[in-house]
């Protein structure tokens, strides 16, 4: 809670000093419209990250350095945390063939482009499933996503990614009634 | 806090803040400056990539392993210019909410008590001797305020002294106009019941040819007692005005016409006013000056009584052309017990003043030795 608090007024204050005295422009990361759909034993989230990975990020995913990026998953209902998953997409890059790789993680999907736009394009998707419970009725989803802080082996030197998207962490809330959901 | 003065301390807290700041911003920016020679000294691939003859496959995993470098080098560049400028404007922000809050301290601390001070001066103003300021606040603050609070004890302990004094004061002169005035009328009851007794005790057949005489004389002498206590219980005892719209010419000219079988009054009087007085205040007002006129002139010279408009106000002028008033005593003839006659208790003018006071007129006087005195009324005039 205190840490949520912290960052948030942390990310404030960067964001408001990077308005007043700095022409960095960095990325603003916001998620679009999330989707939800239900099967008979599982829930399907599906939905997009956009204005995260513009600036700077084509010169950090053709470093070589694999670049992970995590998303948090909360679902509760009236309260009650339910489920609590992670699960990230990472990027790796071939510098003798010059081909993006993204793993998708939990699902084992692999993507492969040598073009720099379909790899942020695909590297912004994301959809994840879950099981659902008999007594789950109207749900709560709060998904987030973050980065990590990276060690560029090469030089031996460990940055925060998080500053490229001005320590601010993107989220966003979704409201899912499985009555209604087919 | 203690031991720095404010000016001190606003000084301190600037270069504190402003040196401070300028130092963490430079560390910053060496820190992410050696950053970013590291990243593009990686970035010089020439002379490694002229080292490799690209005959083998450990020339090509070289070559690979320099590129992977350069484009980390070329990521890790990217990133550090844009941490140093997020650290650099995230200081500078730093740095002016503290040279902002640090501000406004100092504003607060220094405007709370000057305020508290001029409140406090404001009391004394209005003769509240006894504000006391809570002596807190920054050092320079406290010994303004504790300044303030001796002053003030010691303006409260001179008026109390002076009230003391004023009290004494007053009854001395009282009980020495009461001695007199209550001496003047005992002396020929004593003398005239001294003759009684001396007819008494040597023709007393003879008493009756002085008995209306001497009866004539202490009830006269009776009289004037009462007169006396009534004058003191008139001064003490001022109501309050019960105001009433009426037109003063009206009045004045039924005062006027019990003395005008005696005494020469020359009226000029407007009737278009009106006025918003107790008029019981106003017949004793005017009694009184017209009295202390009376008394100041021979039967010959005449009094002239005026009443005029002026702006918004009545005037009314009572003067007489008698013996006139020092100016030395000028300001004094308002003063209670205060008199140049013979007779009399110096309460009329003082009373005077009282009721014009309480119905919000302002009396002036005006006397030059030998030509006269003229008294003037200045009332508010109100339209019906």
């Amino acid at each position: 809670m205190l840490e949520a608090l912290g960052t948030k007024v942390f990310s404030g204050i960067v964001s408001l000093s990077l308005l007043l005295f700095s022409s960095f422009k960095g990325n603003d990361p916001h998620f679009g419209a999330i989707s939800v759909r239900r099967s008979e034993s599982f829930i399907y989230v599906s939905g997009s990250l956009q204005s995260a990975f513009e600036n700077d990020f084509p010169s950090i995913f053709s470093s070589g350095t694999k670049i992970p990026i995590y998303f948090r998953i909360h679902i509760s209902q009236d309260g009650k945390t339910l489920s609590k998953q992670r699960f990230s997409h990472t990027v790796s890059f071939d510098t003798v063939t010059g081909i993006y790789e993204l793993d998708r993680g939990k699902t084992n999907e692999l993507f492969r482009s040598d073009s720099i736009e379909d790899l942020i394009r695909e590297v912004s998707k994301f959809n994840f499933a879950f099981p659902h419970q008999a007594h789950w009725e109207h749900l709560n989803i709060r998904i987030e996503a973050e980065l990590p802080k990276v060690r560029f082996e090469q030089l031996n030197k460990q940055v925060d990614l998080m500053v490229l998207w001005k320590y601010k962490k993107p989220s966003t809330k979704a409201v899912a009634n499985l009555r209604q959901l087919q | 806090m203690h031991k720095f003065g404010l000016r001190s301390t606003i000084i301190f807290l600037f270069l504190f803040v402003s040196i401070g700041g300028l130092m963490v911003l430079n560390m910053a920016f060496q820190a992410k400056q050696e950053d970013i020679h590291g990243a593009i000294e990686r970035m010089e691939l020439s002379d490694e990539l002229r080292s490799i003859k690209f005959l083998s496959a450990e020339d090509s995993l070289k070559a690979q392993t320099v590129m992977r470098e350069y484009d980390s080098a070329q990521a890790v560049l990217s990133i550090s210019l844009g941490d140093s400028r997020v650290v650099t404007s995230v200081v500078l922000l730093l740095v002016m909410i503290a040279s902002s809050a640090i501000f406004i301290v100092v504003i607060i601390l220094i405007s709370k008590p000057l305020k508290e001070l001029k409140q406090a001066t404001e009391q004394i103003r209005q003769g509240n001797y006894s504000a006391h300021l809570p002596e807190t606040g920054i050092a320079e603050m406290r010994e303004l305020k504790n300044s303030f609070n001796v002053m003030s004890h010691e303006l409260e302990q001179t008026q109390n002294r002076l009230l003391v004094a004023e009290k004494e004061l007053i009854w001395k002169d009282l009980s020495r106009i009461l001695a007199h005035e209550i001496k003047n009328p005992l002396t020929p009851i004593q003398l005239v019941i001294q003759r009684l007794e001396e007819r008494l005790e040597y023709d007393p057949q003879k008493v009756s040819d002085i008995l209306p005489e001497s009866i004539s004389i202490i009830s006269q002498e009776i009289e004037n007692l009462r007169l006396l206590a009534q004058d003191f219980s008139n001064y003490a005892k001022v109501s309050q005005p019960t105001r009433e719209l009426f037109n003063p010419a009206q009045i004045i000219r039924e005062i006027v016409k019990s003395y005008s079988q005696d005494y020469e009054i020359c009226l000029d009087l407007q009737d278009t006013f009106t006025i918003n007085f107790d008029r019981t205040h106003f017949y004793q007002i005017l009694t009184n000056i017209l009295q202390n006129a009376i008394d100041a002139s021979s039967e010959a010279k005449p009094i002239t009584i005026r009443l005029y408009g002026e702006r918004s106000y009545v005037v009314l002028s009572i003067q007489d052309m008698g013996d006139g008033i020092e100016s030395k005593n000028l300001s004094r003839i308002f003063e209670p017990y205060f008199s140049q006659k013979s007779k009399g208790t110096g309460l009329g003018l003082a009373l005077v003043k009282k009721l014009c006071d309480a119905n919000g007129a302002i009396i002036r006087v005006k006397s030059k030795i030998g030509e006269g005195s003229e008294f003037t009324l200045i009332i508010e005039s109100k339209t019906t």
